[in-house]
């Protein structure tokens, strides 16, 4: 086994140890929480003006969906999981945070639209929202590279 | 509830509550595929009683796996509690001594009841949780809200007011239930309700099913403490 695998397995195990002594501290405060934004540009240097919102919650939600989401809720785990991602990407940047991001656009754009309609290159950002007095802000936190993403959807 | 009933009646709980996780990530790329359809084989295993010793360690060191890959806890508390009860699970096969396996499983119980008190303690001392502001944002901004439907309810700051103290109050509350059987029966279901409701309203089904899995565990404690006496 490789110093690099060693490395591995040990920072596996730093993982692991807030499992093993959590801290339980759910929801103590409502920190800021980011909305994920992405624009498709056709070239390199173009300047983002349209952004969409990526996965916008549905408008609603019948019973029956939320009993069938007890057993099956793929989308919506993944959605929370880019939710922590964000949240690192501001907290401790790196690459793999970023990476998760884009390619899971990338993969929901291939699946969703037709792909010569596509534009070639892709950049998301980061919106928090935080309540300040009665008032909802945003802000934009984060701008990521923008990204040739139609050749490396995974 | 004898020890070795627990524990068996965990395992089978958190295989079904892994199995559920796991399938989830039927569809997903592959470099996620390969870790998630072995630790639905791993789950049968353990459901059915198979090695069960072995099949806990194969599915820590995939846990382990998972942890490099996502790099940390891929779906948040769910995850940890998953992890939690993995690695108890591991301890009390290979350790050599009944008193360090009960000491083992008794930690997994001791976590389950911290889990809520610690969270009301959090809330409690919050004072927007006290007087609902908390809640008002979850709904109102949050990630968490599965509709924008829902987040209408942020208009409704009486009722996100009762809600907030009802869930501090139950949080807080939980471990005195452990006082006789019949109040710790009661502050599971209540508890398995609330778990029930936040997977209604935010999605969290995950949470649902590896709580339970846990509640074995605090059956098995109380009635170790309490028939002693």
């Amino acid at each position: 086994m490789g110093i690099t695998s060693v490395g591995k397995v040990i920072h596996s195990f730093k993982l692991l140890l807030p499992a093993l002594i959590p801290s339980w501290r759910f929801f103590d405060v409502i920190a800021p929480s980011p909305r994920i934004e992405f624009t498709l540009l056709e070239t390199e240097d173009e300047a983002p003006v349209n952004w969409t919102e990526f996965r916008p919650r549905p408008q609603r939600l019948s019973v029956i969906q939320m009993f069938k989401r007890i057993l099956w809720n793929p989308h919506w785990n993944e959605s929370l999981f880019l939710v922590s991602c964000a949240e690192r990407l501001m907290a401790h940047p790196t690459e793999h945070s970023r990476a998760e991001i884009q390619n899971r656009i990338s993969r929901d754009l291939k699946r969703n639209e037709d792909m010569d309609l596509i534009q070639p290159y892709l950049q998301f950002r980061l919106v928090f929202l935080d309540r300040q007095g009665t008032e909802i802000k945003k802000r934009v936190m984060y701008m990521s590279p923008i990204h040739q993403h139609i050749e490396n959807i995974v | 509830m004898t020890l070795e009933f627990a524990i068996r009646l965990t395992e089978i709980l958190t295989g079904f509550a892994f199995i559920q996780q796991s399938m989830e990530h039927i569809f997903a790329p592959k470099n996620e595929q390969i870790l998630f359809i072995p630790r639905i084989i791993l789950c049968v295993f353990l459901i059915l009683g198979f090695e069960t010793e072995w099949v806990s360690l194969a599915l820590m060191a995939l846990a382990l796996l998972m942890l490099y890959r996502f790099q940390g806890p891929y779906n948040g508390g769910s995850d940890r509690m998953s992890l939690l009860l993995l690695s108890c699970l591991c301890l009390v096969h290979f350790l050599p001594e009944q008193s360090w396996r009960e000491l083992v499983f008794g930690y997994l119980a001791l976590q389950l009841v911290m889990s809520y008190f610690i969270s009301g303690w959090v809330k409690i001392i919050n004072p927007e949780w006290r007087n609902g502001l908390a809640l008002n944002d979850v709904f109102r901004y949050s990630s968490y809200p599965v509709s924008e439907h829902l987040r209408g309810l942020w208009n409704w700051p009486k009722l996100l007011l009762v809600m907030s103290w009802a869930v501090i109050l139950f949080e807080l509350i939980f471990p005195l239930t452990l006082i006789s059987q019949p109040t710790l029966i009661l502050g599971l279901v209540i508890a398995a309700t609330f778990h029930l409701a936040n997977a209604f309203l935010f999605g969290l089904n995950r949470f649902f099913w590896i709580w339970l899995a846990a509640y074995p565990s605090i059956i098995w404690l109380q009635f170790r403490i309490f028939d002693a006496f």
